[in-house]
Formats: C-alpha cells, structure tokens, sequence
C-alpha cells in the first residue's frame, strides 16, 4: 500500500518538459530591450509612465504647432506651398537619403530577419452529405457523391519574436467515389 | 552595470522557474507552443513590474488568468474541432520527461485528475509554491487549497494502486 508521501516523491521525480531554447531568447529580447531603451534616455525603467506621459505631451504640443502653422500658410501663399509638396516623390526622397547613409541594406535584413514558419495545419469537417448514386455521361460504373464543408486553419510562427498568424477559411469538397456492384 | 546585474537575475530566476511555469500553463492549452506564448506574455509582464520574484503567487495567477483568456478567445474553434478530434485522438506532447513505465504511469493519473486538484498539486509539486501562495493565486481559503492537494493524492493512490 503506497503512502501518500511516498507518492510526493515519486511525483517529485517526475520532471516537467524544458521550455524550448527560443523562449529564453524571446523573453531576453522583450526584457532586455526595454531595459536598454530606459538606459538610453537616463531614466529608470521602473517610472516609464511618466516618461510616456511627457512624450505624448511633447507630441501633441508639436502637433498643434503644425497645424497652426499649415492654417496660417493656406492663409496666405498656401497654393505654392500646395504645389512644392505634391512635386516631391516622397518614395524616391526616403530612397535616396537611405541610400546616403548606406541603411537600405539593414532595411532588407530587417524584413528578411522576421520569417514565418509554418507551424500547423487542422482540417475540420464539419459537415458531410451523402448525396447518392449518380451515372456520368460514359460511364457505366455508378458514383457515389459526397459532399464534405471543410474548415481549413493554417499557421505560422516567427521563432525569433514568438508572433503568429492564423489563417481560417471554409471550403466544399465534392468527391466522386465508383461503386461496384457484387 | 545595475542593468547587467537585472540581466542575470532574471534570467536565473526564470531557468528555474520556467519548467513548472510551463506545466502549470500546458493544463488549460494542449500545445507546448501556446503554453510558452503565456509564461512569456505572463512573465515579462511581471518582471517589468516588480524586479524580482518574491511576489510569485502573482506570476501563477497571471499566468492563470492569460491561459483562461487564451482557452476563452479559443473556444469557438475548439467546438468545431472537438468532434474531429474525438475521433482522430490527436497527438498531445507529453508534459514530463520519463525514464521508466512507472513514470509513464504517474504521469497518465495526474493528467486524470480534476482540474482544481491538478492545478493545486501542479503548484505545490512541481513549482513550490507554498498553499498560502496557492491560495492567493486561487483566490480561495489555505484549507481548501491544502484539502485539494490531499484528496489529490489520495486520487492518485487509488489510480495507482494494483487491481
């Protein structure tokens, strides 16, 4: 007859499953760059709301600013100011200042670092339908129709910041199944 | 400096913690995967607050409360999928490491366990979290968390005992 303590330690035996190695990475990388960011401005990380309250604000103080200032330049020569922004590619400017200061190239690695992986796949039937025996022009063999609604669910997962995405979408299958006769 | 040193506390903090963390997610998510998207979420959280680990039982109910939400938000597509899964017996990756058949076996009755002895015993075994922690992770009395435990391992006696 087993004792309960004796059953404690044999479940302490018992040892859980260890996390992956990319979870210490992701949780290093959400923690660490905060900590970095708090560093960098000279502030505690333990305050960041007040910082936070400070920057909005400061944001909203310069956003007032820019629309005093545009309603006081349509007021008087606004066609022309009007004009020279909308001659101005807005695309081929970031590109060219990227390219001066040679970070187009970290721009792509960026984009390249976070990949998607493939992490899951479920196919879900729903609903089936016998929808008896049919004789297709030709044929002498009867088919059998079934009719199945499918909900189909893919995923895929950047191992390196943890984010996923779910793709669910239904779909109809007809299949066609010969039937012989004994 | 004082940010190195917050580096490595945390990060010797959560390798210990991070495996019984893990177990206690994975009984509300069947995959490894989400369970870990939880104790991430949960701990990063916790730690940007309070920089360091006495308060743990606030960890185990964050922890709690996301993998509640994250069954909640899932809900609908479980429906759809229980059905399919019934019948396909899916694939659940085990929640411990076994060396022998006897492990195998303790390992099959703690997952027959009701939840609310489960997640106590879950707590108090693997995590160490003592029952006035549990309580307040649970929200309920330290005699009912200690009770819990015990009619746990009571449970798991009659499951084990030879027929």
């Amino acid at each position: 007859m087993r004792d309960l303590s004796e059953i404690e330690n044999e479940l302490r035996k018992l040892r859980p499953k260890q996390p992956s190695p990319i979870l210490l990475e992701r949780v290093a990388e959400a923690i660490g760059g905060r900590d970095a960011q708090a560093a960098s401005a000279g502030r505690p990380s333990a305050a960041p709301h007040v910082f936070r309250n400070w920057l909005s604000l400061g944001a909203g103080l310069a956003a007032a600013a820019i629309l005093l200032l545009l309603t006081l330049m349509g007021m008087g020569d606004g066609k022309r100011f009007v004009n020279e922004v909308s001659s101005i590619s807005p695309g081929r400017e970031t590109e060219r200042a990227l390219a001066a200061r040679g970070e187009r190239r970290s721009m792509a690695e960026s984009t390249l670092r976070h990949r998607f992986i493939p992490a899951g796949a479920t196919r879900v039937v729903y609903d089936a339908r016998d929808e008896g025996l049919q004789f297709v022009a030709g044929s002498a063999q009867p088919l059998r129709r079934l009719r199945y609604q499918v909900q189909q669910t893919l995923q895929w997962r950047d191992p390196a910041t943890g984010a996923s995405i779910r793709v669910s979408y239904p779909s109809e299958e007809i299949l066609l199944l010969p039937v012989s006769g004994q | 400096m004082e940010n190195t040193g917050r580096h490595e506390d945390w990060k010797s903090c959560f390798s210990e913690i991070a495996p019984g963390l893990l177990l206690f997610a994975r009984q509300w998510v069947r995959s490894a995967a989400d369970a870990e998207d939880i104790v991430q979420e949960a701990f990063v959280k916790f730690w940007r607050r309070n920089h360091n680990i006495k308060n743990r039982a606030l960890l185990y109910a964050a922890v709690r409360s996301l993998a509640l939400d994250f069954v909640r938000r899932d809900s609908r597509r479980a429906r759809r999928e229980a059905g399919v899964r019934a019948e396909a017996e899916e694939f659940v990756e085990p929640h411990f490491e076994f060396d022998d058949e006897t492990q195998l076996a303790l390992a099959h009755a703690v997952d027959q366990l009701p939840q609310e002895q489960r997640e106590v015993l879950v707590m108090k075994i693997w995590n160490e979290l003592t029952f006035v922690e549990i309580a307040k992770v649970l929200g309920i009395s330290q005699n009912t968390a200690a009770s819990r435990y015990r009619y746990a391992l009571l449970a798991l006696k009659r499951m084990l005992q030879p027929q």
